[in-house]
């Protein structure tokens, strides 16, 4: 248990507690509670890290007010950056490299001339200006998924049950199950095989 | 204004509430230009490196926001107003070394520890071409940018794209190279 009763984590370099919106396993590993410095979530158990999930101290967590994210039973992440404002979903066993960046908001709108209005308002730190009605397209990643190093993962994107992502890739579509992709933009490489369901494996 | 005790350069000039921080912002600083650096007011430009040159210069106008920013330019790097970067950008106006595989030997013995304290040989000519990035452009996180580029007005970067080539003005560009996929 990583997690102390006062909120704080055990022998953690950073003097700030876990947000209390941050629902952890007693079993899940957490090494920092410098990954919530920037959280900004409002929910009750917007954050839901599972049994015997590890997220690393350069994973950190950038959520706006209605942002939800659920971290799977024995997923690792190791330095990734979660931009969330709606909500990011990552099952179980998925393991995530580092500096992965998995966004479901741009944060600002895409029309230069909103864009300018918004920022000659702001006087400080970006997210000062960021507004909660923007678009935000949910991300999913599925069960047994694997990210490589540096890889972005756009807005709206399902990534299926299996796949591998290649490092340095920028995923700004949905991967089917069971399947290798790189590039950037990313793109089929191959189909990976497929485990045997439970009822075909031989007692 | 920068956040560490060190010194800030003679040429550098800041405008009227702008910050600028960074553990390494003038680690690799070796501009002789003067202005080198000028900042525009109201910027927030957070853990910022600024690499330049001997001959490296760089302009920055109003309201710019970046986290995270490398600015590598032997050349010149402008960029306009409101220009937002996300975090991890990188900017470039040059290669740094000859793409001539003889002449990048003739290079790495110039810039060897061998010449510390005499005269050290020119280095063989550099690829350099300036960057423009134009008012109102949206960078994502992880992008990297080219000699030579300029960015259109209003332009939208996608993450972890490589602008190799001109923008045009309110494009949507992702991938690598850079492709265009749409309008803002």
């Amino acid at each position: 248990m990583s997690l102390l009763p006062d909120r704080r984590v055990r022998d953690d370099w950073f003097h700030g507690l876990v947000p209390q919106c941050v629902d952890i396993d007693p079993q899940a590993y957490l090494e920092s509670a410098y990954s919530f410095a920037l959280c900004r979530a409002e929910r009750a158990h917007a954050v839901r890290i599972e049994r015997a999930a590890h997220v690393y101290s350069s994973s950190l967590f950038d959520l706006g007010t209605n942002a939800e994210v659920s971290i799977g039973p024995f997923a690792m992440l190791n330095g990734a950056r979660l931009i969330c404002e709606s909500q990011i979903t990552i099952g179980a066993h998925v393991l995530i490299s580092w500096n992965v960046v998995i966004m479901d908001s741009y944060r600002l709108p895409p029309d230069p001339a909103r864009r300018r209005a918004l920022i000659e308002r702001a006087s400080a730190p970006l997210h000062r200006m960021v507004d909660p009605a923007l678009p935000a397209a949910p991300v999913h990643l599925r069960d047994n998924v694997w990210l490589g190093f540096d890889v972005c993962v756009l807005p709206g994107v399902t990534i299926g049950e299996g796949s591998v992502v290649g490092a340095r890739s920028v995923v700004c579509g949905d991967v089917s199950p069971y399947t290798l992709v790189a590039g950037n933009p990313a793109r089929p490489v191959r189909d990976l095989p497929r485990p045997p369901r439970a009822h075909e494996v031989a007692p | 204004m920068a956040d560490t005790e060190q010194a800030i350069p003679k040429n550098v000039h800041v405008g009227a509430g702008s910050v600028l921080t960074g553990a390494q912002l003038f680690r690799r600083f070796f501009s002789e230009r003067d202005p080198a650096v000028t900042v525009g007011a109201h910027c927030h430009l957070e853990d910022v490196q600024l690499a330049l040159g001997r001959r490296g210069h760089v302009t920055v106008g109003d309201h710019v926001f970046a986290a995270g920013l490398m600015i590598l330019s032997e050349l010149e790097i402008r960029i306009g107003q409101r220009v937002i970067f996300s975090f991890h950008v990188v900017i470039a106006d040059s290669d740094f070394h000859p793409l001539d595989p003889a002449q990048r030997m003739l290079d790495a013995i110039a810039i060897s520890p061998l010449h510390a304290g005499v005269a050290r040989p020119e280095r063989p000519a550099i690829g350099s071409a300036p960057v423009c990035i134009e008012d109102d452009v949206w960078i994502g996180p992880n992008a990297t940018i080219l000699k030579g580029v300029t960015i259109g007005a209003g332009a939208f970067i996608e993450p972890g794209s490589l602008v190799t080539r001109d923008v045009p003005p309110r494009a949507r560009v992702l991938g690598n190279p850079a492709q265009v996929i749409g309008e803002v």
